[in-house]
């Protein structure tokens, strides 16, 4: 009995000499990340043409979209994202895409917000800003024969039937 | 901080995700004790409180209490989307929706908190929690920072 009490840490030392070292030195090492894994999303300012489904899709809100007479403003906010992918997969113009960051860490919340500001394009009539340049580009690739009025408000468009129909009548 | 960091694990109305997230920080696997990282059973003896949660209005007074219990420097590291800005909580009746707007009830008790370190992913992965408290260590930098861009 007393000779297996005495024996027992050499066996521990056997068990563990089986086991080797499995930590990983983290901060100097880099990390195991799948192809799976879903990190902080990018948004790509070339593609983004502020539409608003990603905002709407977000379950958190952490995609926001604001919309004032001047410009249309998109900001996200990695505190408030739950990493589930679903901007990605509304987005119509592939702007969203996941990346693996995850080493989101920081003092400031600040650091953690990205904002894009889309200006409004202006009315070539009136010149009240209406639109983000990058919907009216996209409206066009869809419907080509839309560059007649693609540059005017929808007001002015409205004027504009109004006034044809008007004279038609007399 | 040059001595070792004694953490104290507060949950405040989380989800349980980040929790065992952190238990997965502790496991010989990452081994913090290589940071001189330990965990305790009372705030009395932490220097780092691991809040988790969202701050639901139940859990309240228990966390200004054990806040309160900390000694000085009093350092929290928030992990978790809904530590940090709420999560999808953010706007929930139940909830003060992160450690923002809790810092102005701490200040309202007049609990002083030296240094905070947010912490986002849902739930965020253990090397991430790592990475947190290496930042407070000042072992690494800070990766993120502000964006605006502007688009005619």
């Amino acid at each position: 009995m007393t000779l297996k009490k005495l024996l027992k840490p050499f066996k521990l030392l056997s068990i563990a000499k089986k086991a080797g070292v499995v930590t990983v030195l983290y901060p100097y090492q880099k990390p195991l990340i799948t192809p799976e894994f879903r990190g902080k999303i990018v948004i790509d300012s070339t593609k983004c043409m502020g539409c608003g489904a990603c905002a709407n899709a977000c379950p958190p809100n952490a995609l926001l979209i604001t919309e004032s007479n001047e410009a249309v403003i998109l900001s996200y906010f990695v505190g408030r994202c739950i990493f589930c992918g679903r901007c990605a997969d509304v987005c119509p113009t592939g702007a969203i895409s996941i990346s693996n960051e995850f080493e989101l860490a920081t003092t400031n919340l600040d650091n953690l917000k990205t904002i894009l500001v889309h200006r409004h394009r202006e009315c070539v009539n009136c010149g009240r800003p209406f639109a983000t340049g990058r919907i009216l580009e996209y409206v066009l690739r869809k419907v080509p024969m839309a560059e007649k009025y693609i540059n005017e408000c929808p007001d002015c468009r409205k004027n504009r039937f109004i006034n044809i129909v008007s004279i038609r009548k007399r | 901080m040059k001595k070792s960091i004694w953490v104290f694990h507060l949950n405040t109305g989380s989800c349980n995700g980040c929790d065992i997230e952190i238990l997965d920080a502790l496991t010989p696997y990452f081994d913090v004790e290589r940071f001189g990282i330990k965990l305790v059973a009372s705030p009395r003896h932490a220097d780092l409180v691991l809040l988790t949660g969202p701050i639901t209005l139940k859990t309240l007074p228990m966390v200004i209490n054990a806040l309160r219990a900390v000694p000085r420097p009093r350092y929290v590291l928030a992990i978790g989307a809904c530590a940090v800005g709420g999560g999808i909580w953010y706007d929930s009746y139940s909830v003060i929706g992160g450690v923002k707007e809790f810092k102005k009830i701490l200040e309202e008790h007049n609990v002083e908190i030296d240094k905070i370190v947010f912490v986002p992913g849902c739930p965020a992965r253990p090397e991430a929690i790592i990475y947190g408290v290496a930042l407070l260590l000042g072992l690494v930098k800070e990766k993120v920072s502000k964006e605006v861009v502007v688009i005619d």
